[in-house]
């Protein structure tokens, strides 16, 4: 079988990245050619992938930081964040009904901003897949796909908290949020001791993408997540 | 299109023996002393299962995400993230016979051909 022809695209697909070892490795190559087979028998085209690839290599947890670091500092903002949070996300440069800029249907979706108070602790899940609020924090974490946790955390929900390293007194109450197709969820975590008269870059740096799926919270000198192996569940949800 | 039968029930011996090869991307990656943590075709993956979900027949989302689950839990339960989920979205098509096992194959050996022959060098090992 010769080159893969799309509609005035090159006959041969792109690598799409370079390849990084020296050596053509077998799941680099399935990949291109299960993608070229897909192209060849019209089940998207090759323009369809392009912009899809090229929309998720520019995605990334910052705007859901820069978001949470100004409501934060502006209380006109945090107002607008909680009652219309698709259009406060325009101030940091996303627009949920073309994020893309060509729009993505599984992303048209209302968007809700969950503020957590010293009393009261969001977490946010997909139980039925992986729905996650992309144009704010990028590619949702593996662990985030996994039905361990999706199944889990709906359960038993300070405990898997406990299992990231985030123990909440009993006085805290916990609330999940079950994302879907229609409904996407961030949490708007509690600002931190120790910052005040922080700038907003300042604040930025310490809201992390854990801070805002609700599985660790802010503090000052966390500037990153600790990344963690997944492990299948021991004891995983029946009857589900 | 619907599978009529159990997907984790159907085997893919090309699947199968590629994933005994065992060329992951950890391991890849520390032969070669690369600290990138995901391997370079995994946007272009992710654009791949969108552009599905979003053509939305063929491979429904929910359908994919569901097969993957099981796939991934229960087919090839050692094989680590994103690869699993690029062997279940395999798997899922040939399953449903969207595109042939022996298709595959051919296919994946022309494209390593053309990879080699454009500066490429096959496995070592």
């Amino acid at each position: 079988m010769g080159g893969i022809s799309n509609e005035g695209e090159n006959d041969v697909a792109p690598r799409h990245a370079a390849p990084m070892v020296e050596e053509v490795t077998d799941f680099e190559v399935l990949e291109i050619a299960l993608r070229e087979l897909a192209i060849e028998k019209g089940l998207f085209t090759a323009e369809d992938h392009r912009r899809y690839t090229e929309y998720f290599e520019q995605l990334g947890p910052a705007p859901g930081a820069r978001f949470v670091a100004k409501a934060w500092s502006d209380p006109d903002f945090k107002r607008l964040a909680l009652e219309d949070a698709v259009t406060a996300c325009h101030e940091v440069g996303i627009d949920w009904l073309k994020p893309t800029g060509f729009g993505t249907p599984s992303d048209f979706t209302a968007l809700h901003i969950l503020e957590n108070t010293p009393t009261l602790h969001h977490v946010i899940c997909c139980s039925l897949c992986s729905c996650y609020p992309r144009p704010l924090l990028g590619n949702s974490p593996e662990w985030y796909r996994t039905p361990n946790y999706r199944r889990r955390l709906v359960r038993w929900p300070r405990q898997v908290l406990a299992e990231f390293g985030l123990y909440l007194t009993e006085d805290v109450r916990i609330r999940v949020e079950d994302s879907n197709s229609k409904h996407r969820f961030m949490v708007l975590p509690v600002r931190p001791d120790g910052t005040q008269g922080w700038n907003e870059e300042q604040l930025t740096q310490i809201v992390t993408r854990d801070c805002l799926i609700g599985v660790a919270l802010p503090k000052p000198g966390r500037t990153a997540d600790v990344e963690r192996p997944v492990h299948a569940a021991i004891h995983p949800a029946q009857n589900h | 299109m619907p599978v009529d039968q159990d997907v984790t029930r159907i085997r893919v011996r090309l699947l199968e023996e590629m994933i005994a090869r065992g060329q992951v991307w950890s391991r890849m990656a520390g032969k070669y002393g690369v600290e990138n943590p995901s391997p370079p075709w995994k946007s272009s993956l992710d654009g791949v299962c969108d552009a599905l979900d979003r053509e939305g027949t063929t491979l429904p989302l929910l359908a994919r995400r569901d097969e993957e689950d099981r796939l991934t839990g229960e087919v090839y339960p050692a094989l680590p993230f994103p690869e699993n989920q690029l062997v279940a979205l395999a798997h899922s098509l040939i399953a449903r016979k969207v595109i042939g096992e022996g298709e595959l194959a051919e296919h994946i050996a022309e494209v390593r051909a053309r990879l080699e022959a454009d500066g490429g060098t096959p496995p070592s090992s």
